[in-house]
C-alpha cells in the first residue's frame, strides 16, 4: 500500500480517537460535578483546569481564555479552531484525511466521518451547553459507529492494522494522562500526604475516571463494589480483557504491528516491533506494587513518552517517503538510521535487485 | 403536458429547444419524459431533489472554485431534467467522434515524426513549431501502439438548425466524466420509474474501459501491468473525480511525492518498498510533470519522469505534447487533417474560425468583435474569452489590443446561439438554459465511446458558457433506442 495512503489511514484513525476521547473527558465531568454538587458547583474551576491539563494545553488556553469554567473549557475542548485537539478540529483533520484517500476507504466510512463533520458544523455552543449528555453521547456513538463501519466493510488487511495500531496508540495514551490528571488533583486535594487517598468524594472521582473509559460496570464484574484506587488502577493499566485498558491497547497495537511485519514473539523485524514488545512484555509481568515504587506519575509519564517513541517508528518504518535518507541512492546512510535488518530501506533495496533482475 | 410544461417557453424561433420542435409540439423521443412529469407536483420535485443531493453530498461530490473566499468545496450543480439523444443522431457522433480522433492521432503521431502535413503545407510549419504545446524534445518517440491521446473529451454543441458540431477537441486531460457516471446514478435513484420508460443505453463500464485502455497501452507484456492515476492532489478542482476513477477502477492513486525514478524506471513508494509503475493516467499537466524538463518550481511532478517516458519503461496517458492539437488555432485545420490523413470529409462540422495571424481574418476580426467570440488559443475551462454581444467597448477595445500585438494567440468564430433545454429553476419552474456535450473517447487498440457523455448546462439564465468555474451545471445524458 502507498505510504501516503498508509499514513492517512493511520492518521485519520487517531483524529477520531482523540475526538472521542475529548468527548468522553467531559461528558464525565459534567456528570460528576452534577454527583458532587453538595460539596460543590458546576462552575468550580478546579474540575475543569484538569480537562486542559489533560490535553497539556494550558498555555494555548491561558492566551484564548481568562478563566476556566464549563462554558470556556467546553468552547476550547470542543469548538475552537485554533486548539488542533478540539473535537471540530480533530473531526476536520480526520476528514481531511479521509478525503485523500477516499478512494482507498469504503465509501460507508467516508460518509460516517463526513455526517459527523457536516453534524458538528451545525452544533452550537448553546445547544451543548443545554444539553451536554446529548452531544457528548452523539460523538462517542460517531465514533462506535465508525469503528463498526469500518470493521464490516474494510478488508482486514494492511490499512485496517494501521486502524488499529493509531486506534490503540492514542487511547493508551489518552488513558494514561486521564489517571495520571486525576491522580494529581487528589494529591493536591488530599491533606495527608500518603499514597492515594479514599475518602468517599473520591470515590466518587474515581468511579468518574472508570465511567469515563466506559469501565465502570466492566471494573464491577470482576472487583465487586470493591472501588479503591488499587484495584481502579489495576483496572485501567494491566487488565488484558477490557478494551479501554493499557494492557488491552498495546497488546492490540502490538498484534497490528507485527500483522504488518510478520514479526513474532522473539522476533522482531523493525524498531517499531521491537517497542511495542518490549512494552508489551514489560506490562503482563507489571504488578501494582512496581508501579508504586517507581511513582504512579513517574511511570504514565515514562509510558506516555515509550508511546511517542513507537509514533516515531511507525512513521519511520512506512511512512517517512519524504525523508532523503531512504531514497535509494542513499541506502548506505539510511540503514543505520531505520535501525535492524529488515526495515524498509532494507526491503526497498530487495525488491529493486528482483526487478532489475 | 405537465404543469412545469405549459408554463414553459421554449422560444422556438430564435433558438433550437433540445424538447420542443415548434410552440407546444414536443419532440418525440421527449413523450414519455412529459408524461411522466405531468404527473408531478412541485412537492414531487423538490422531494426528488433532495434526494439528489443527499446523494451527491453523501459521496462528496463538489469542486473546487478558484479565487473565491468562502469554504473551497461546492455541490456540483445538476439539473434534474436529463437530456435524451435518440440512437441515429448518437450513431453520428459517434462515428463522426472516432473519425476525428482518429484523424488526429495520425496528426501528432506525424508532428513527432515525420512532418509530412508540414513539408505538404496543409498546414504552416510556423504555425506547430512556434506552437506553446509543441515539444521538440519528444520528436521521434514512439509511444506504444502508436497512440498519443487515449482520453479525451471533445464538446459538441449544436447551432440554431440542431446540427452537430464540435466545438473544442479536449486532447490533454479533459474532465467531468464522473459527473457523468453520478448523474446516471442520482437520477435513478430519483426517478426509477421514468428510467423504466426508456430504452437507455448504460454507461456504467467506463471505468473498466478506461482501465483495460490503459492496460493496453501498457510497456511491458510479461506481467499484469501496474497502472496509478497521478492528480495534482487534494487541492486540484477535479480531486474528486481523480480519486473516483481510481477507485472505481481498482488501482492506486497518487500524487507526484508517491511516485519516485531510479535508473530510468518509475516507482511507488510503499509501505513494503518501492513497486515499478507501468502506466500512468495522469492528470497533471505537461508544464508541472517533471521539474527536470518543465516547469523547475513543480511540486507536483516527479523528478526523472521524462526520461523513465522517453526509455519507454512508462507509459503517459495521454502522452506528452498533444496540446499541440488541440490549439484552437489547429482546430481550424481539423477537417484538413481528417482530408489529408483519412481521405474523408469530416462527418461532424467546426464552428467556422477566423485566425488573428491571418491578415484578412484579422481584418474582420477587429470589424466585427462586437458580435464575435474571440478566445485565446491555448486558455480552456472559459478564461480568456470575449462574448461579443455581451461585452462592453472597453472589453472589446482590450482585446483588440491583445489580438494585435499577439494574434498567433487568437481565434474568432461567429456567437453560435447553442441549443436550449429545459432546466428547473428553484425546482419551481422551467427555463431554457444552453447546453453542449462533452462525450468521452478512448483509444487503446480501439476507438470506444461510451453512449451519451457529460450535458453541461449554463444555468444563469442567458448565460452561454457551461463551464463548471464559471457556474455551469450538468444533466445526465441518455442515448435511446427507439
Amino acid at each position: 500500500m502507498l505510504s501516503r495512503v498508509a499514513e492517512s489511514l493511520f492518521w485519520m484513525s487517531r483524529y477520531f480517537e482523540r475526538a472521542e476521547n475529548t468527548a468522553r473527558f467531559l461528558d464525565v465531568n459534567f456528570n460528576l460535578l452534577l454527583d458532587l454538587n453538595k460539596i460543590t458547583h458546576v462552575e468550580n474551576p478546579n474540575y475543569w483546569i484538569a480537562l486542559i491539563l489533560v490535553t497539556s494545553d494550558k498555555e494555548r488556553f491561558n492566551s484564548l481564555y481568562e478563566s476556566y469554567s464549563a462554558r470556556t473549557v467546553t468552547d476550547y475542548l470542543v469548538f475552537n479552531k485554533n486548539n488542533p485537539n478540539s473535537i471540530i478540529s480533530c473531526i476536520s483533520l480526520a476528514r481531511e484525511n479521509a478525503r485523500s484517500i477516499i478512494e482507498s476507504i469504503s465509501s460507508e466510512m467516508w460518509e460516517q466521518v463526513n455526517n459527523l463533520y457536516h453534524y458538528l458544523q451545525s452544533v452550537t455552543p448553546q445547544s451543548v451547553q443545554n444539553d451536554p449528555y446529548s452531544f457528548y453521547k452523539e460523538i462517542k456513538n460517531a465514533s462506535h459507529l465508525f469503528q463498526g463501519i469500518t470493521d464490516n466493510t474494510f478488508s482486514h488487511n494492511e490499512g485496517w492494522d494501521f486502524i488499529q495500531i493509531a486506534k490503540y496508540l492514542e487511547r493508551t495514551d489518552n488513558i494514561a494522562r486521564l489517571i495520571d490528571v486525576k491522580y494529581h488533583m487528589l494529591l493536591s486535594e488530599a491533606e495527608s500526604q500518603t499514597e492515594i487517598v479514599a475518602g468517599s468524594e473520591d470515590i466518587i472521582q474515581w468511579m468518574a475516571v472508570l465511567k469515563s473509559c466506559s469501565a465502570l460496570e466492566a471494573f464491577r464484574k470482576v472487583y465487586l463494589s470493591k472501588i479503591d484506587p488499587d484495584n481502579i488502577l489495576r483496572f485501567l493499566i494491566l487488565d488484558r480483557t477490557f478494551p479501554r485498558s493499557i494492557n488491552f491497547s498495546v497488546c492490540a497495537a502490538e498484534d497490528a504491528l507485527w500483522r504488518i511485519s510478520g514479526s513474532s514473539r522473539h522476533r522482531y523485524v523493525n524498531n517499531a516491533d521491537r517497542l511495542i514488545g518490549k512494552l508489551e512484555a514489560e506490562l503482563s509481568y507489571t504488578a501494582i506494587e512496581d508501579i508504586y515504587a517507581k511513582g504512579l506519575h513517574h511511570y504514565l509519564e515514562d509510558l506516555e513518552q515509550r508511546l511517542v517513541k513507537v509514533g516515531e517508528q511507525v512513521h519511520l518504518t512506512y511512512f517517512a517517503y519524504h525523508t532523503p535518507e531512504i531514497e535509494p541512492l542513499d541506502i548506505e546512510e539510511a540503514l543505520p538510521f531505520t535501525g535492524v535488518a529488515g526495515g524498509r530501506a532494507y526491503w526497498s533495496q530487495a525488491q529493486q535487485h528482483q526487478q532489475q533482475q | 403536458m405537465s404543469r412545469f410544461f405549459e408554463r414553459y417557453e421554449p422560444e422556438t424561433r430564435q433558438f433550437f429547444d433540445e424538447v420542443i420542435a415548434t410552440e407546444g409540439s414536443p419532440r418525440p423521443h421527449y413523450d414519455k419524459m412529459l408524461q411522466r412529469f405531468a404527473q408531478f407536483s412541485i412537492d414531487d420535485i423538490k422531494a426528488r431533489r433532495e434526494i439528489v443531493n443527499i446523494f451527491f453530498r453523501n459521496q462528496g461530490i463538489t469542486f473546487t472554485v478558484y479565487g473565491e473566499d468562502e469554504g473551497v468545496e461546492r455541490l456540483f450543480p445538476f439539473d434534474l431534467i436529463p437530456r435524451v439523444v435518440p440512437a441515429h443522431e448518437w450513431e453520428t457522433i459517434e462515428k463522426g467522434l472516432i473519425q476525428r480522433i482518429t484523424a488526429l492521432n495520425e496528426f501528432l503521431n506525424d508532428i513527432y515524426h515525420g512532418q509530412k502535413i508540414l513539408k505538404d503545407k496543409i498546414i504552416p510549419a510556423e504555425l506547430i513549431l512556434g506552437s506553446l504545446h509543441f515539444r521538440r524534445e519528444f520528436v521521434g518517440i514512439n509511444p506504444p501502439l502508436g497512440i498519443y491521446i487515449h482520453v479525451t473529451g471533445s464538446d459538441i454543441i449544436r447551432d440554431r438548425h440542431g446540427h452537430y458540431l464540435v466545438l473544442e477537441d479536449n486532447l490533454r486531460t479533459p474532465s467531468g466524466v464522473s459527473y457523468m457516471l453520478q448523474n446516471r446514478q442520482a437520477m435513478k435513484r430519483a426517478f426509477p420509474v421514468l428510467f423504466d420508460k426508456y430504452k437507455i443505453r448504460p454507461i456504467e463500464n467506463y471505468p473498466q474501459e478506461l482501465l483495460r485502455t490503459l492496460q493496453e497501452i501498457s510497456p511491458v507484456s510479461r506481467r499484469e501491468p501496474n497502472v496509478v492515476v497521478l492528480t495534482p492532489g487534494i487541492y486540484n478542482s477535479a480531486y474528486f473525480e481523480h480519486s473516483f476513477l481510481a477507485r472505481q477502477m481498482g488501482i492506486e492513486l497518487t500524487e507526484g511525492k508517491d511516485l519516485v525514478v531510479n535508473n530510468n524506471k518509475v516507482y511507488t513508494r510503499t509501505t513494503r518498498g518501492l513497486e515499478q509503475v507501468d502506466v500512468i493516467y495522469r492528470r497533471v499537466d505537461d508544464a508541472y510533470l517533471d521539474p527536470l524538463v518543465f516547469r523547475p518550481d513543480s511540486k507536483l511532478g516527479v523528478a526523472g519522469l521524462v526520461n523513465a517516458y522517453r526509455k519507454g519503461n512508462v507509459t503517459l496517458a495521454n502522452a506528452i505534447g498533444c496540446g499541440v492539437a488541440d490549439d484552437k488555432v489547429i482546430y481550424s485545420f481539423v477537417p484538413k487533417i481528417i482530408k489529408y490523413y483519412l481521405g474523408e470529409d469530416p462527418i461532424l462540422e467546426n464552428v467556422p474560425t477566423w485566425l488573428a495571424s491571418n491578415p484578412d481574418d484579422l481584418k474582420y476580426i477587429l470589424a466585427n468583435l462586437d458580435s464575435l467570440v474571440v478566445k485565446a488559443a491555448n486558455e480552456s475551462g472559459g478564461y480568456g474569452m470575449l462574448i461579443g454581444p455581451e461585452s462592453t467597448i472597453e472589453e472589446q477595445e482590450k482585446f483588440a489590443e491583445m489580438i494585435v500585438a499577439n494574434p498567433r494567440n487568437y481565434i474568432a468564430q461567429p456567437t453560435i446561439s447553442l441549443s436550449r433545454h429545459p432546466s428547473f429553476f428553484n425546482d419551481t419552474e422551467l427555463w431554457g438554459c444552453h447546453i453542449d456535450l462533452r462525450p468521452y473517447v478512448l483509444y487503446g487498440k480501439n476507438v470506444t465511446i461510451v453512449p451519451g457523455g457529460l450535458t453541461r448546462v449554463a444555468l444563469k439564465r442567458g448565460s452561454l458558457v457551461v463551464n463548471s468555474s464559471q457556474g455551469g451545471g450538468s444533466k445526465d445524458t441518455w442515448v435511446v433506442d427507439e
